[in-house]
């Protein structure tokens, strides 16, 4: 009995030991991880390299972050040019209009944070692509859609924030960019151009009607920097030129034509068409999009969307700056004071002030209250006061510069524009920009580079800083641009802070 | 042989010792007890009865022959027990866990009643410690135990209820009173940073994954927390944030049958005081008075002429409107009280029914529970079944096999189950009093029925509309083997599989407004949960030449444990009674999602305790583990734990003495590891994301995290000096702990430069401090023949200092974030401190021209401009509070007279404040939500300067709102936390119902709070994050319960 027990004895100790052996061995520890894939197993072939060129198109979208309640990247932007108030609760909405915002603000941080993000990313696909096995036709296209993306984050950072840091290869723990410095502007600059070349020359198609960067994006967004660079605060004037060339190209090529209704730019059957170059792309069910809700006022209940905003309303100094006649400024074109309720369409709601009609998407707000449209960032009338403005600093007005601007006026039942000087053709751009782009987030970079704010009053442009305008105290230097994020500073010591913030 | 143990081993708790059939003193003895194989002559049959000091019946007790352990027997489920002894002249030794044992000179007499008294605090009490027991006697380190009967003296839905206030140094804080929500428990404060702080569950030697509330409180037979370093080693890197050892109730011989009941009502224990009808519209219209005040140029312009309170009310006064809100001098038609329409009275019932039973060889129990507890907000409800059953068989007798199959099935109809937003909670609070429940037509009333209110809904209808259900099953299963090789050794093998499996069904209709259109939507998310876990482990025990004992346990325990996760929606349902039952048919189904972690460990680990002359004892622990979560060079941690422990009343010089019955002196020293954090945190993952191209979705796939090959453990160093004291027989018992546990190589997100494209990256840095006395003193006041009174009192003191951070030391944010950071972690302070400005009142008249600095004016709110820059931002941010408490702990008073128990509980806890949230839009804004009450009566008026609230102006004006001191209130509290009255009839009348036990009680739970703190219940919080204790924004409201109930055993 007793040596029965021992030998079991043994045989269990032998047992455990084997167990031990066994089970203790690595494998067993192995991370079994089958959600994900790791940057080490990854661009093995062309569906993922083409996986990861798509997964940085949703960085198009970077205006639309959603920052808080009735807050929009696209919002602040719009504040900061001080042509638009705001109805709703927003606290950092308010901030911005009285110019009380401090660099802790959830809008400086979600830009910073979402760009760098996609840059990232695309730092990743330019690192890792080349070594992939495949069509090279194919990769060299898909790699031009990442330096455009790499080069239109960068481009809204280097606007906004001045001197950025200037990664241009994906980061790990142990890389010394993970704590860099900012780089000069005229870096930045040269890293976008390069990029918008190489996004040029990748063999995309002239125009794409899907939704993806097309030959064409690259141009006209090169125009844009060229345009910018020119400008303040690097003022390469030689880029004029540049800006004028590229915007050209489009012009001559004539593959975007003008839409003749307005509704066309907020309409979903329009959605990447006509003048349409790049649009950020929305859709139901699959991505949202509360522009329409974030331009009704607040709360007039004219929509079935959850919540009417009022984050962006125009001031009616701004709209009062239509010339007579101006076709965008009747009633549901660009926009609009009055709508049907929507519990009793008999019934008009009269908002008391304009609203950007430009933006409300008819199909969802009286439809299924999930507002999808499409985010415009490149249109062809932008382009063409490129070339004019351009052109104009280059050479003084030429035909051509009149003929884009005649263009846009013509479709606005505007009288054509002709014998200006080369001042008064530049404040007529200006102008024109300001009406035909209102709202489109093209205000405010265009103060930074021109350092000239539209006086509505006096109709005229007239030395920013320091002018008071028709919402807020008087613009402050500072406002030039954003503050850092106070989260990155405190997270990276290297960085400094912006002037004044 | 101890014959006490080896009863003990029958009632079901981990053995440790086997002892071997050959001696257990088994069965009633038979006319020729061949018992053990042992012959004896019969001469004498002796029967009793065995009853504890108020005649109740007590089953189990053990009745054996002194000196000769081996005749004896144990008594039935009625306390009686019939044993055949040789003379009739011998000694009978009388033990039951809980009694002090007796002994009983027989002198001749056959028929006994024996009557036990209670031990108050028995030192040969068995603590369940990691893969086996001790003697309470033998501990060396901080353990605290709560038995079966004090987890369900007061009738509680979950386990954590019962643990509340009953261990020092234990702080369970019940932030919801949600039926069923999870309660958050913190053993010794806060290690970790990142890594999580929840401890350690075991049920029955397995870890428990699903969770504490998933238990049946009723099940449980004891539960034992190990709180330093000493105790909590042998379980390694698990053990960090402390360990809770739960065993369950297993069956007995003999058959019994008990049923436990009880029926609850609960109130609203609070109500928080919100702006009526007609003080709503007189805010309002005060608020448009002052409109021209704060935006002068605006009001001349006629910007908000629309908005003239005036005109609102004429357009919703028409006596033909199904909505009318005005009647025609523009009074309100409605004035409702939604805190009153929204809850409820909340009725809880609870029934157990337990059977046990068994011979010599097989002993089985079969436990069976049903608990439907409805909530204070309305639709609201837990619903539980759970069944368990436990075999134990002694094959051999060296071999011993065992099973506990567990199966609870737990619905919950939960009101609040995200923060903010469209919840229950917030919406009672902020649906404007003007509305109507229903119009006279049925259709919800809606808050934006008037205008320019923010989007809401109708609480009513979120809870009769909206349904949110957590189905949650649970299968626990384990069995176990033990083999004996010889009295000395044995070897225990434990399999354990935990399965849990999850569906939580939501469906939203579109009657309420703001999924109106064709919003309406359901969904499902499934969980898909598996642990497996097997031990196998040896113990060794020796006595040797009399006075050195050994113990000794070695083995492995290796644990996988993985998930599968999806989710699935689809919304615009063709028909809001299909609800989640016919996903099909929604027009717009969503993206679904799913997800798969898993994770190993593999561990070795040893004990040896040794005991000299039962005075001196010295424990060691040693536990490798290695984790799956580590870079593959990282992946083991050894951790080693060490105590002495000194009982000087065992010295000569205090044996006998008649005072102190009872003195121990422990250090202990040692290291614990933390592993507790998300899976895959080494590697460089990659994640998914979409687009749209040609209006079709398109993968993409994107960063997701910055991989850290060289992530290592977490690792926790403690010291304990322990000192129990006995006075009087232990009738005055008092126990004290001091401690220190250092965590270094804290595991953190620690916070990267968003450059990189990422947020954070997993790294090993910082060090945590927690420190802190403990006592608990526990004294029999008045111990009287009919009468007892006896007070337990402890009381847990936590210093807890943030001690390295990062590689530079830079704060970091944990979270929540809401406006802006909510809280901070910096060097020298405690975690989680809360983190905003200070407001200081509202601007004066007197002070215009300096409230200009600031571009506000008289009645705007003023802050602390800390640098004095002119501007109030961040860099104007300070420390302006501490959520984590100085200290808790609770007061309990229990009396018995005759059959009539009382017991009075008093918790309290002190030095934490509480960051209340809903001021941001409850009182900050006004006018588009209800507010409270003293928004309106408290604000600033050019005659009520002296106050902290802004002069009311509706919010499309601007106003302020800032993470503020004055969000920040004082926590502190004393609650009395339970109440019962309870009699136990008397054994006459008892023996006429053929019963053993029959108890009636009734109590009151939570039935007064005192405190400073304005909202609900400063015990609160409404966000998951590591340091939310404390932080709310609109929290489910806690309730007072009164209960009666029913305990019977036949």
């Amino acid at each position: 009995m007793l040596s029965r027990i021992r030998s079991r004895a043994q045989a269990t100790a032998l047992c455990t030991g084997l167990l031990l052996a066994a089970t203790g061995c690595k494998d067993f520890l192995k991370e079994d991880n089958r959600s994900t894939l790791t940057q080490s197993n990854y661009f093995a072939n062309a569906t993922q390299a083409q996986s990861a060129v798509d997964g940085l198109y949703n960085r198009l979208r970077i205006m639309n972050t959603d920052v808080g309640y009735g807050e929009s990247i696209w919002v602040g932007v719009e504040l900061m040019a001080l042509h638009a108030t705001t109805l709703g609760q927003s606290f950092n909405n308010n901030q911005i209009i009285n110019q009380s915002i401090d660099p802790a603000n959830p809008y400086f941080s979600n830009m910073w944070n979402n760009a760098y993000n996609g840059i990232g990313a695309a730092n990743l696909v330019i690192a890792r692509v080349p070594d992939v096995s495949m069509d090279e036709t194919q990769k060299k296209a898909l790699l031009g859609q990442a330096y455009f993306i790499r080069a239109f984050l960068y481009y809204h950072l280097v606007r906004l924030y001045g001197d950025v840091p200037l990664i241009t290869n994906p980061v790990d723990g142990t890389s010394p960019d993970l704590y860099p410095t900012r780089a000069p502007q005229a870096d930045v600059y040269n890293l976008i151009i390069a990029d918008l070349q190489a996004a040029e020359q990748a063999g995309l198609p002239a125009v794409d009607r899907s939704g993806r960067i097309s030959q064409s994006a690259a141009k006209a967004l090169l125009s844009s920097v060229y345009l910018t660079s020119a400008g303040y605060p690097l003022q390469i004037k030689a880029n004029y030129q540049k800006a004028a060339d590229k915007a050209a190209e489009l012009i001559d090529a004539n593959q975007y034509p003008l839409f003749t209704n307005y509704a066309s730019l907020h309409n979903t059957a329009d959605k990447n068409q006509g003048e349409l170059i790049l649009q950020a792309q929305f859709a139901f069910g699959i991505a949202t999009n509360a522009i329409s809700p974030l331009v009704i006022p607040y709360f007039v209940g004219i929509s079935k969307y959850n919540d009417e905003f009022g984050a962006v309303v125009p001031t009616p100094g701004f709209y009062a700056t239509h010339e007579q006649g101006d076709l965008r400024a009747q009633e549901q074109q660009f926009y609009f004071s009055k709508y049907p309720s929507i519990r009793d369409p008999s019934k008009t709601v009269n908002f008391g002030t304009q609203a950007l009609y430009k933006y409300f998407h008819v199909e969802s707000a009286l439809g299924n209250g999930v507002s999808d449209e499409n985010w415009t960032l490149l249109r062809m009338p932008e382009v063409m006061l490129i070339y004019a403005e351009a052109i104009n600093e280059v050479s003084g007005p030429n035909t051509k510069a009149y003929t884009q601007i005649n263009a846009i006026r013509s479709r606005a039942k505007l009288p054509a524009l002709s014998g200006l000087s080369k001042d008064a053709f530049r404040t007529a751009v200006w102008k024109e920009r300001y009406h035909e782009l209102a709202y489109e987030n093209k205000a405010y970079f265009d103060i930074q580079r021109t350092r000239q704010t539209y006086d509505v009053a006096g109709n005229r442009f007239v030395n920013v800083v320091g002018f008071k305008g028709e919402v807020g105290p008087a613009f402050q230097e500072k406002y030039l641009l954003w503050g850092i994020p106070s989260a990155e500073i405190n997270n990276n010591k290297q960085l400094t802070q912006n002037p004044g913030w | 042989m101890a014959t006490s143990l080896s009863i003990k081993n029958l009632r079901g708790l981990p053995l440790l010792l086997l002892v071997p059939a050959t001696v257990l003193p088994l069965s009633q003895a038979t006319a020729h007890g061949t018992i053990a194989g042992v012959r004896y002559r019969v001469a004498v049959t002796v029967q009793g009865v065995v009853t504890d000091e108020r005649g109740t019946p007590l089953p189990g007790a053990t009745i054996v022959l002194k000196g000769n352990t081996s005749v004896g027997v144990s008594s039935d489920a009625d306390g009686k027990f019939s044993l055949s002894v040789p003379t009739g002249n011998e000694t009978l030794v009388i033990s039951s866990i809980g009694y002090v044992s007796q002994e009983l000179n027989l002198a001749g007499r056959t028929t006994l009643n024996i009557r036990l008294v209670a031990d108050n605090k028995a030192l040969d009490e068995v603590v369940v410690v990691g893969y086996g027991t001790q003697k309470r006697s033998d501990v060396t380190g901080a353990i605290g135990s709560v038995k079966a009967a004090e987890l369900v003296e007061r009738p509680v839905v979950n386990v954590a209820q019962g643990l509340q206030g009953k261990v020092a140094g234990v702080d369970v804080s019940l932030n919801s009173g949600q039926p069923g929500s999870a309660p958050v428990i913190r053993v010794r404060g806060y290690s970790s940073i990142n890594a999580g702080n929840t401890p350690l569950y075991v049920v029955d030697g397995v870890f428990w994954e699903q969770g504490i509330t998933t238990l049946n409180p009723n099940d449980i037979e004891s539960l034992e927390v190990l709180k330093d370093a000493s105790a909590t080693a042998i379980y390694g890197a698990r053990g960090s944030s402390g360990v809770i050892i739960i065993t369950t109730k297993r069956g007995r011989r003999g058959s019994q049958v008990s049923y436990d009941n009880y029926v609850s009502v609960s109130k609203i224990a609070r109500k928080l005081d919100v702006l009526n009808a007609r003080d709503f519209l007189a805010l309002e219209d005060l608020g448009y008075q002052n409109v021209q005040k704060f935006d002068p140029s605006g009001w001349a312009a006629g910007k908000y002429a629309a908005r003239d309170p005036r005109l609102k009310r004429q357009a919703l006064a028409n006596p033909n409107d199904p909505k009318r809100l005005f009647d025609a001098s523009l009074n309100p038609l409605y004035d409702v009280d939604w805190q009153d329409a929204t809850t409820q009275t909340g009725v809880a019932q609870s029934h157990n029914l337990a059977f046990s039973g068994g011979s010599d060889q097989t002993t089985f129990g079969l436990f069976l529970n049903y608990t439907n507890a409805q909530g204070i907000i309305r639709e609201t409800y837990q619903k539980r079944y759970s069944g368990r059953l436990t075999v134990d068989n002694q094959v051999k007798d060296w071999l011993k096999v065992g099973a506990t199959l567990n199966y609870s099935s737990i619905e919950d109809k939960i009101g609040n189950n995200f923060v903010g937003g469209n919840n229950i909670p917030r919406m009672m609070i902020e649906m404007i009093p003007i509305v109507p429940i229903q119009y006279p037509n049925g259709v919800y009333g809606k808050r934006q029925d008037y205008p320019d209110m923010e989007g809401g809904d109708n609480p009513v209808a979120i809870t009769r509309e909206d349904i949110n259900l957590t189905r949650n099953q649970v299968f626990a299963a384990n069995i176990y083997a033990n083999i004996t090789f010889s009295p000395n050794l044995s070897f225990r093998s434990v399999f354990g599989a935990n399965i849990s499996s999850q569906l939580n069904p939501t469906a939203s209709s579109n009657l309420i407004q703001l999924r109106g259109g064709t919003q309406n939507l359901a969904g499902f998310t499934a969980y898909d949960g598996r642990s497996l876990q097997w031990q196998n482990y040896l113990t060794y025990n020796k006595v040797f030449a009399q006075d050195h004992a050994l113990n000794v346990v070695a083995g492995i325990d290796a644990q996988r444990f993985q998930a599968l996760q999806d989710y699935t929606e689809t919304r615009g349902l063709s028909d809001n009674s299909y609800s989640y039952y016919n996903l099909g048919a929604g027009a717009t189904p969503q993206v679904p999602t799913s997800n798969f972690d898993a994770n190993q460990f593999f561990s070795i680990f040893g004990r040896a305790n040794y005991t000299y002359k039962d005075r001196y004892i010295l424990t060691g622990t040693i536990r490798s583990d290695g984790s799956s979560r580590f870079g593959t060079d990282y992946q083991r941690g050894v951790f080693p734990s060490g105590a002495v422990a000194w009982r000087m009343s065992q010295e000569p010089f205090l044996a006998g003495n008649s005072t102190i019955s009872d003195m121990k002196l422990r250090f202990g020293y040692g290291q614990t590891g933390n592993s507790n954090f998300a899976n895959y945190q080494s590697q460089a993952r990659l994640g998914t994301n979409s687009y749209i191209i040609n209006g079709v979705r398109v993968g993409g796939t994107t960063l997701n995290t910055l991989g850290n090959p060289e992530l290592r453990w977490e690792r926790a160093s403690q010291y304990d000096l322990g000192y129990n004291l006995g006075l009087w027989q232990n009738r005055v018992t008092f126990e004290a702990d001091l401690y220190t546990r250092t965590t270094s190589d804290l595991l953190l997100a620690r916070p990267v430069p968003r450059t990189s494209g990422y947020g954070s990256i997993f790294s090993n840095v910082g060090s945590v401090r927690n420190q802190g006395p403990e006592l608990s003193l526990n004294t029999v006041n008045i111990q009287g023949k009919d009468f007892t009174w006896s007070t337990n009192f402890n009381i847990s003191f936590l210093k807890n200092r943030v001690l390295a951070l990062g590689p530079a030391g830079d704060d970091i944010y944990p979270g929540p974030n809401f406006l802006n950071e909510t809280n901070v972690l910096r060097i020298g302070q405690p975690v989680g401190s809360l983190f905003g400005v200070v407001r200081e009142g509202t601007w004066g008249t007197a002070e215009a021209d300096q409230a200009l600095r600031y571009n506000r004016l008289p009645g705007d709110l003023k802050f602390k401009d800390q640098n004095n820059d002119g501007q109030i931002n961040d860099l104007d941010r300070v420390i302006i509070g501490k959520a984590i408490p100085t200290g808790f702990g609770t007061l309990s008073n229990t009396f018995r007279y005759k059959g009539f128990d009382l017991l009075f509980d008093v918790q309290f806890t002190y030095g934490n404040d509480v960051m209340n949230l809903t001021h941001h839009s409850a009182l900050d804004r006004t006018d588009q939500a209800n507010s409270y009450s003293r928004a309106y009566t408290d604000a600033w008026t050019p005659t009520n300067q002296n106050t902290m609230i802004a002069q009311v102006r509706p919010s499309y004006v601007y106003y302020d709102s800032r993470i503020d001191s004055y969000k920040v209130e004082d926590g502190s509290f004393i609650r009395g936390r339970n109440a019962v009255l309870g009699y136990n009839f008397s054994n006459g009348v008892i023996e006429r119902l053929k019963l053993t036990r029959l108890r009636v009680y009734v109590s009151a739970q939570n039935f007064f709070l005192i405190t400073k703190y304005k909202g609900y219940d400063p015990e609160t919080s409404t966000y998951g994050n590591a340091f939310a204790q404390g932080i709310q924004f609109f929290d489910y409201p806690k309730a007072r319960v009164f209960t009666a109930g029913l305990n019977v055993t036949l």
